[in-house]
């Protein structure tokens, strides 16, 4: 976990530094990131036979529980947020 | 920008998986590996950098509060009732469908750790079940956000501390920032235990 703390906190921290300098976009920046980012996901999983042949046989089933998994899951935290209005 | 993500994630499948079985043109590790990790870490910083520049960001962070610890706990909860209804429905052993979804999107983790438990097809359906909860996480959030703006945090699970954190910070807001990353943070942490946890109950 800590390889993923350390940018993050390094970003904070300059960021922080920074603060107060002319106005940086990074929107652009980050959108560039996140295709890279989303195209090696994506060449991880074509890489992946294993994976790839097992999709189809239990794609169903798979499907659903995550249906499932996400449902539950979106409907508990948006219920108890507005419940405990946090 | 959901269009350029999709396509993205497209041309990425198609071009592992020509590298991969056709026509081996680098090795697969540089990209699977390297340009994956180079670029999340960049991320990252890139994101931390956006939180730590906004003047507001420890107002923000305020009333985040409670959040940090409510909602990875609901979200587990909810995960994990969910493969418990969806083994009834596909009439599955019930404690290694929750062994599943107690993955919370993480298929990387759960995928290889239910094939050493329960055998290669509760692997592959771990791998499958937890890949389409980040698919399903990053193609449904514009419609999820009008919901909650703290829906798709719920939907990403695990993986909010990671993939698909800028794509939620994007749609929902820097404030989302931290509730995401600690809710996949603390996530990611119990997941290997809730999974082998239940796959042990089987």
């Amino acid at each position: 976990m800590l390889y993923l703390i350390v940018p993050l906190v390094a970003g904070i921290l300059s960021g922080y530094l920074l603060r107060g300098r002319k106005h940086i976009n990074l929107n652009k920046v980050t959108f560039g990131i996140i295709l890279v980012l989303i195209f090696s996901l994506g060449f991880t999983i074509g890489s992946n036979n294993e994976l790839l042949t097992s999709l189809p046989k239990v794609g169903l089933s798979a499907l659903g529980m995550s249906v499932l998994a996400i449902g539950f899951s979106v409907l508990f935290v948006v219920l108890i947020k507005r419940r405990l209005r946090i | 920008m959901i269009k350029f993500i999709l396509a993205a994630l497209a041309v990425g499948i198609a071009a592992g998986y020509v590298n991969n079985n056709l026509a081996s043109m680098i090795a697969g590790n540089w990209i699977t590996s390297y340009l994956f990790n180079a670029s999340l870490y960049l991320l990252l910083f890139v994101m931390g950098l956006s939180f730590g520049i906004d003047k507001e960001a420890v107002a923000k962070l305020k009333s985040t509060g409670l959040r940090v610890l409510i909602v990875p706990f609901l979200v587990a909860l909810g995960s994990i009732l969910g493969g418990l209804v969806g083994g009834l429905i596909f009439r599955l052993n019930i404690f290694s469908s929750m062994a599943v979804t107690a993955g919370y999107g993480w298929y990387t983790l759960a995928g290889p750790v239910l094939v050493q438990i329960l055998g290669g097809e509760w692997g592959a359906l771990g791998f499958a079940t937890n890949f389409l909860r980040e698919l399903l996480t990053i193609v449904t959030i514009s419609s999820m956000v009008k919901v909650d703006k703290y829906a798709p945090v719920a939907s990403g699970g695990a993986t909010t501390m990671d993939t698909t954190l800028p794509v939620i910070v994007r749609y929902c807001g820097s404030d989302v920032l931290i509730t995401a990353f600690s809710s996949g943070f603390v996530l990611s942490i119990i997941a290997p235990f809730t999974v082998i946890a239940f796959a042990s109950l089987t």
